[in-house]
């Protein structure tokens, strides 16, 4: 949260001219462990790589801090039996896994199967829908 | 103790535009964008006044503006750890 | 390749080649009041392609190819061949189109102003902005919406919509019959049948609009609305455009300007019909 005013300061450390701010406003540092950055990716991280190296956020960044319920939907956070989000998003060849049944490394098991159908719920425009689209069709 | 010292762009390579509350920056050189909280914005102004470290930061703010809490000194390190992660600001 | 077919929707041109006739006939009939692209002048290409030699006759199996592809990415069964395509256009859009800003959104416009309707799938982005289709409002566009990063306009995109599961029954009670493609069944999203735009897109394919609402809409709760600060609203729009860091500093403008000039709504809604209102009731306020 910004409390701050956004005038222009400078020539501070050479102990040069600044104009004061007619009044002091609290600027909030944040924790040391928080973020305070979030750099915009392409929608699309595999648009020259191998699907196999393609990446689904589980859940996709609308979910807005949401959970995962058993059947894949998303539910607000601490739901009773829901999943939380994953911390990172999972490479293709994780999802594979989770889609056949067996829990990739740093899934808890509990919940890989409200991962699973998350994914499998997945349509057109969500982060990752390319590259589930390429994971899903039986040859 | 000196932690290091980091520099910013000049101030003509990011394009900054205020969304109520966050700002949207525009880093021209990486052609990337990035949504910032406080005191990131305020952090890149004040870099603007030559090369500074955490310590030499919290002084360049402190003369503008009160905080709150006792972790000043390591949240300034962590913001600028993560400036420089985004490629918004490097070691001088 | 053994059949073609070009096809121009909204701005942009396309070549879709195919080694089997039905993807293509489909297609065609669907696309069949559509104008053709002057000068036979084709933006992108789609191939659908047999996996293997001998898979174009031994369980036949489409693999989409193009301008633009995914590599490794599986094949569908040739009576999928329908999406096979449509998937191959979409991948053409979200990969190489650099003259527009890409918005993963639906859009429809009324008196010379557009809504923009983005959010998850299942959202029911698609089915609102077909139903205004079919209520007044022009339709623009069912997946995608064209920002022009130098005028700020949106330009139609008026493909087939494509339609799921219950969105089907709620369009076959307002639409005719001759308007819909086949039947999909089995698919990764589940049923799903394409429907053709009204005369009305289709005719005015060419006619950018200018946005008036940005709209997030959810389906399936009680009704609510609330505004959505810019910050968030840049930050769902970046995610809801593929191209948005292909296009840099453009747009960055675009997006800017996009957000500083025009109203943001979260609306969540029962119903079909609820939201339908909804969206009048804003247009009325936005024309006053």
């Amino acid at each position: 949260m910004s409390g701050t005013d956004r005038e222009e300061v400078g020539g501070e450390a050479a102990g040069g001219r600044t104009f004061v701010p007619s009044r002091r406003t609290v600027l909030v540092l944040g924790a040391a462990a928080a973020s305070t950055v979030i750099t915009v990716r392409p929608a699309l991280a595999q648009t020259a790589g191998s699907v196999l190296n393609c990446e689904i956020p589980v859940p996709g960044p609308h979910a807005g801090g949401n959970y995962i319920a058993p059947d894949g939907n998303l539910v607000p956070p601490g739901t009773q039996g829901a999943a939380p989000p994953l911390a990172r998003p999972l490479r293709g060849e994780e999802a594979k896994q989770l889609l056949r049944g067996s829990t990739p490394p740093g899934v808890n098991p509990q919940s890989s199967q409200a991962y699973a159908n998350y994914i499998r719920r997945l349509q057109s425009g969500m982060s990752g829908f390319t590259c589930y689209a390429s994971l899903q069709m039986p040859r | 103790m000196a932690g290091p010292r980091y520099i910013a762009d000049p101030e003509d390579s990011v394009s900054t535009v205020a969304l109520d509350g966050l700002s949207v920056l525009f880093h021209a050189p990486s052609g990337m964008t990035h949504i910032v909280a406080a005191p990131a914005p305020e952090i890149l102004a004040m870099l603007r006044a030559g090369p500074a470290d955490a310590a030499e930061l919290l002084r360049r703010l402190q003369a503008h503006y009160d905080f709150e809490g006792d972790e000043a000194a390591e949240a300034i390190q962590a913001r600028l750890e993560e400036l420089e992660a985004a490629g918004l600001v490097q070691r001088a | 390749m053994r059949h073609r077919l070009d096809l121009q929707i909204g701005p942009v041109a396309f070549r879709l080649g195919s080694a089997w006739c039905e993807p293509l006939d489909v297609l065609a009939r669907l696309y069949e009041p559509y104008p053709a692209p002057r000068d036979r002048i084709c933006d992108f290409t789609v191939r659908l392609e047999p996996e293997k030699p001998w898979r174009r006759f031994v369980r036949p199996s489409v693999a989409i190819k193009g301008d633009y592809v995914l590599p490794d990415a599986a094949p569908m069964a040739l009576a999928h061949g329908l999406l096979a395509a449509e998937m191959g256009m979409n991948l053409q859009m979200a990969l190489g189109q650099k003259r527009y800003l890409l918005l993963h959104a639906s859009s429809a416009e009324k008196d010379g102003r557009a809504i923009l309707m983005t959010g998850e799938s299942g959202a029911g982005k698609s089915t609102l902005a077909a139903l205004l289709g079919e209520r007044g409002w022009r339709l623009m566009g069912d997946e995608f919406a064209l920002l022009d990063v130098a005028s700020g306009k949106l330009l139609p995109f008026p493909r087939a919509v494509s339609l799921k599961n219950g969105a089907i029954k709620v369009m076959e009670a307002e639409v005719a019959p001759e308007r819909f493609g086949p039947r999909l069944e089995g698919t990764p999203k589940g049923v799903i049948r394409h429907m053709q735009p009204n005369r009305e897109a289709i005719g005015r394919m060419a006619e950018s609009a200018r946005p008036a609402l940005i709209l997030f809409p959810r389906f399936g709760q009680a009704p609510a609305i609330r505004a959505v600060g810019a910050a968030e609203v840049f930050m769902r729009l970046t995610q809801a455009s593929t191209n948005y860091v292909n296009l840099g500093r453009r747009g960055f403008d675009a997006l800017n300007r996009l957000i500083a000039g025009v109203p943001a709504l979260a609306i969540d809604y029962p119903d079909t019909d609820t939201a339908i209102g909804l969206v009048e009731d804003f247009r009325q306020e936005l024309a006053a």
